[in-house]
């Protein structure tokens, strides 16, 4: 009875200074949010004092009532563009990695090496690109023109991403399979697919997390619009000659909020889900 | 008609690594004709989509840079399309310009220590927070919050924080007795700043690439290893390096890719300044073709093409690698 | 090996080029039709007023003068630093707006990429306007636009701060004075001045009063007197009477180091009038003078409104009542309140005077300033401007002498 509390105890006392240094780092990490939260609240005339307030002693709430009056309707908008960049990019990306990691098509390196020359088109250059392919096709201020546009964020990186985790699963394996008679479709959805788990997750995260904060794309194909995201609200309190720093820095805790819990919970399910698959193995 | 041409050399190899060889002669040979060929088609039907998306969105906007760099645009021929074809000149140009050199310079300085503090500092999390303790998950996912600020803010907060006058990271130093450093206004300094943010920014990317290589080693690995009394230093450099070096090979690749694109945040804290000491390749093809009242086109399409060949060269050195460790 | 990678980098070359012919020809012949005559009843205006939003007074103006005009106003806002790139990449899809409401130093560049229409072409009249205030939108002999309104820059002071050092604000005249009052400051333990030195088209605006002070011209900028206006900021500098973050602050930032209430000096828009009254202390607003006393030239900020270049050329006449509506009469005084601009015509500034004094000072500094464009100056200004704000900041963050900082720059003119 005793044995048990004291292993207890031990396993307890012997992580714990390990989550201590956890949330040191994240809070080391965390301080520029942090400084941003901070500027959030803070009234015009104390933007600049010095030396700053490391709490916002005398809080405003205006820049957050500003948001909050205008805002709110295009987290919808945002949340919609980030979940449709994921679904499409990882639709594009991950058969093009199986193929590129598995099956050797002739080309195959050229093609990843295109890959990787798209990635250095400077975004301004593929916003105006964009830009005047859209004004041909009337699809500027458009939801589905903004997901597209921002999936070419995610794209490259996605399909290189699942090339380099897929080349990880064993050779023995899809032959297996090949030998039971699964075509590569096949292969590909019931074995390929299910083993890339992790390589799935980290390109959702990040698909989502660049479409979520993309503001050139944004600015270029949608503002003005009906639709949208939530980023593009920074630009009503950047002024011709002024900017209302509180509002802009309220608008980006107000957008990264939900987004933020959405993080923290996706990660405990992935995390349970990622262990419990290394257990079935 | 590639298909056929292509057999002969192709097949040599498979006969070397698939298993087929050992199987009886006559059905084998033919199936094994068939083979790369059906494969290859199911390869390029899994490809196609990509190819297809590739084609339709980058091909435009790449052709654009290009051919912005090889003619002579001015604001008047740009709108009315009879831009003179000029050739190389606007590279040279750009190559004669007083700013390359530095430029230059600060863009390689600017990449090398970005890439190697991010993925070093990317790389210890990522095997900290492989061990399970309280909190470790969520945690983790804090660490990806900076990536929801869209640049423009998660930069300017930077520069308030290294402001001279009233930035936090000054107070603190005064508190400790030092005094104020010109962190962003200072020629010796506005590198470093700009460095020292986009770590901070390219840490989390590292970490959640990395962390996710980590998991797909098996751990029946370590516990063999620590069966064999490997203690956690030899079984990281023995077994974590190794195992994870395509993924850390992708991350430094695509690292070095990001970082050489990297503008916003340098833009958004000095402008490439004071006197150019923080240019780099990029915000100089921002300041030429869009930082003026007067854009220069052409020079600045140039200088953007530039990082696009050196991304290319180091893709094509990555290749190399890989074909090579996959030969072996 | 060799060879086949060889082979490869051939057949993507020919992949390459085979893939954007065939953009090209998509592009072509899409940017080719005009996706506009369909909807011959709206009439789109871009304007650089992101902060307005649909509610906006502003909004429903566009609205009202688009219901006059009998037609829809489909009204799209940018941000300024964006607005000139969309308005030349529209240009080029031959897909402009109809109404552009832009920037005052950008009306030469677009002119000269011709994508504006001059008023000879739209018979928009502008004779009401201030000469000095329209020169920003001529070139060549043409007037591209008109101006919604006007803004420029002054000193604006902390009257607790001076009290405490005892600084009479009447005694500051000239350069002498000023950095005299400044020195006065800093003894009493309080901060001097703060202004905008970034290294962007704000910093050669903010900077542009001083060389005109000094009676330096654009077109020379290695002269003595060229060199005393920047040895004056590098001075106040090293002494500590202004910051050392003005080389990075935007007028944004140095304005709300003003606000903290611990400068006794700011240099600053019109536009921050709204802001001033908020601050919570007294202020005052007084012209910068001039190296040798009087008033210096300083230079116009605000928007034009432009008529931008349509394949349907019976559309002008349209955009022509849009534009008047906008920019005269009652409309023209209800938006320069909005924005907190001076009205560039005699008769509406008189209006705003009678409603407000404390725009008094504001309007005389108006009739006083000088457009960077002017001069005939036309796009050599971007050019100088550029290096204007090089020099500036080579100096201050002490890479250079103001000599040698203002000499490179003439030469990187030349």
């Amino acid at each position: 009875m005793t044995g048990v509390v004291v292993t207890r105890h031990n396993r307890h006392s012997r992580t714990w200074w390990k989550t201590a240094i956890g949330l040191v780092l994240t809070a080391i990490m965390l301080f520029p949010v942090y400084w941003m939260l901070n500027v959030s609240f803070t009234r015009d005339q104390d933007m600049r004092k010095s030396p700053p307030g490391l709490f916002p002693t005398d809080a405003t709430l205006e820049g957050y009532r500003a948001v909050v009056d205008q805002q709110l309707p295009y987290l919808g908008t945002s949340l919609v563009i980030g979940l449709g960049t994921v679904v499409l990019t990882v639709a594009l990306a991950a058969p093009a990695g199986y193929a590129l990691a598995k099956l050797r098509p002739r080309g195959g390196g050229l093609l990843s090496f295109v890959l990787l020359a798209a990635q250095m088109i400077p975004g301004i250059i593929m916003a105006m690109g964009f830009y005047a392919i859209y004004l041909s096709l009337g699809l500027l201020q458009s939801v589905p023109g903004l997901i597209v546009a921002d999936s070419t964020l995610a794209v490259p990186f996605a399909v290189l991403i699942f090339t380099a985790f897929m080349s990880g699963i064993p050779g023995e394996l899809l032959q297996a399979a090949k030998t039971d008679g699964a075509g590569a479709v096949r292969t590909f959805w019931s074995i390929v697919m299910p083993m890339s788990r992790n390589a799935v997750v980290t390109v959702s995260l990040f698909a989502f997390l660049w479409s979520w904060s993309d503001f050139i794309f944004a600015s270029t194909l949608a503002s003005g619009g009906a639709h949208q995201p939530i980023t593009l609200g920074i630009y009503q309190y950047i002024g011709n000659n002024n900017q209302e720093w509180n509002a802009i820095m309220a608008t980006a805790v107000v957008a990264s909020l939900p987004a933020a819990v959405i993080l923290v919970l996706a990660q405990r399910y992935v995390a349970a889900g990622v262990t419990a698959g290394a257990v079935k193995d | 008609m590639k298909h056929t041409t292509q057999l002969p050399d192709r097949r040599p190899l498979r006969d070397r690594t698939g298993a087929a060889t050992a199987a009886a002669p006559s059905p084998a040979r033919t199936t094994a004709r068939r083979r790369p060929s059906s494969q290859q088609w199911a390869a390029w039907g899994f490809l196609a989509p990509v190819t297809l998306y590739l084609a339709l969105f980058y091909a435009y906007p790449l052709y654009r840079n290009i051919d912005l760099s090889l003619r002579n645009y001015t604001v008047r021929s740009f709108v009315q399309g009879d831009a003179p074809f000029t050739g190389l000149r606007n590279y040279l140009t750009v190559f004669d310009d007083p700013t390359f050199a530095p430029a230059l310079l600060h863009t390689v300085v600017f990449t090398v220590v970005s890439l190697v503090f991010q993925y070093a500092i990317g790389l210890a999390l990522a095997v900290f927070f492989t061990q399970h303790f309280r909190l470790s998950a969520t945690l983790r996912a804090l660490f990806l919050v900076p990536w929801l600020l869209p640049l423009i803010v998660s930069a300017s907060t930077w520069s308030w924080m290294l402001n001279s006058d009233s930035g936090i990271v000054n107070a603190a130093l005064h508190a400790v007795g030092i005094g104020p450093v010109n962190w962003l206004t200072s020629p010796d300094w506005s590198l470093t700043s700009v460095i020292l943010a986009n770590i901070w920014i390219g840490v989390p990317f590292n970490l959640v690439v990395l962390h996710s290589g980590l998991q797909s080693i098996p751990a029946g690995l370590y516990e063999a290893a620590a069966l064999d009394g490997a203690n956690a230093w030899q079984r990281f450099w023995r077994i974590t390096f190794p195992l994870l070096r395509p993924v850390s090979a992708i991350t430094l690749l695509l690292g070095l890719v990001y970082t050489l694109k990297v503008f916003d945040i340098i833009w958004i804290m000095t402008k490439g300044g004071p006197a150019d000491s923080s240019t780099t390749f990029a915000t100089w093809s921002y300041q030429l073709g869009f930082g003026n009242l007067l854009p220069a086109f052409g020079p600045g399409a140039a200088v953007g093409n530039l990082l696009v060949v050196a991304a290319l060269v180091f893709g094509l050195v990555y290749m190399r690698v890989q074909r090579k460790q996959g030969l072996s | 090996m060799n060879r086949s990678a060889g082979r490869r980098l051939t057949v993507a070359a020919l992949t390459v080029i085979a893939v954007t012919a065939g953009a090209t020809a998509c592009s072509s012949g899409e940017g080719g039709g005009s996706s506009k005559a369909a909807d011959s009843g709206t009439y789109t205006i871009w304007d650089p007023y992101p902060q307005f939003d649909k509610g906006s007074a502003w909004a429903k103006l566009l609205d009202d003068c688009g219901t006059k005009a009998g037609v829809k106003v489909k009204r799209t806002a940018f941000d300024t630093s964006d607005l000139t790139n969309k308005a030349l990449l529209a240009a080029q899809q031959d897909n402009s707006a109809d109404v552009l409401i832009v920037d005052n130093p950008v009306v030469s560049t677009l002119a000269e990429a011709g994508v504006l229409t001059t008023t000879e072409d739209n018979k928009l009249d502008t004779s009401a306007v201030d000469p000095n205030l329209l020169a920003a939108g001529q070139a060549g002999g043409k007037t591209y636009g008109t101006p919604i309104g006007a803004n420029t820059l002054a000193l604006y002071y902390n009257k607790a701060v001076l009290k405490k050092a005892g600084v009479d604000i009447a005694s500051v005249k000239d350069w002498k004075t000023l950095t005299a009052a400044l020195e006065k400051v800093d003894k009493a333990g309080e901060k001097g001045i703060t202004f905008s030195a970034i290294g962007t088209e704000e910093g050669s605006f903010q900077f542009l009063p001083w060389l005109w002070g000094s009676g330096a011209q654009l077109t020379e900028l290695d002269s003595t007197e060229a060199v005393s206006a920047l040895s004056l900021w590098n001075d106040w500098l090293k002494k500590g009477y202004a910051p050392n973050s003005v080389i990075n602050n935007t007028q944004t930032t140095s304005w709300q180091e003003f606000a903290s209430g611990d400068y006794a000096f700011a240099e600053n828009g019109t536009w921050q009038l709204a802001n001033a009254e908020k601050a919570g202390f007294d202020y005052g607003v007084i012209p910068i003078p001039g190296a040798e006393g009087g008033n210096a030239a300083a230079p116009t900020g605000g928007e034009f409104v432009t008529i931008p270049v349509q394949g349907a050329t019976d559309r002008y006449t349209t955009s022509q009542k849009l534009v008047s509506c906008l920019a005269s009469g009652q409309n023209l005084l209800d938006t320069d309140t909005t924005l907190s601009y001076v009205a560039p015509t005699g008769e509406v500034q008189d209006k705003q005077v009678a409603a407000d004094a404390k725009l008094k000072p504001w309007v005389d500094a108006v009739k006083a300033a000088k457009g960077r464009t002017s001069d005939d100056l036309g796009t050599k200004y971007p050019k100088i401007s550029e290096q204007l704000w090089k020099a500036v900041q080579s100096a201050l963050s002490g890479s250079k002498s103001p000599k040698d900082a203002l000499t490179a720059a003439q030469s990187a003119v030349k």
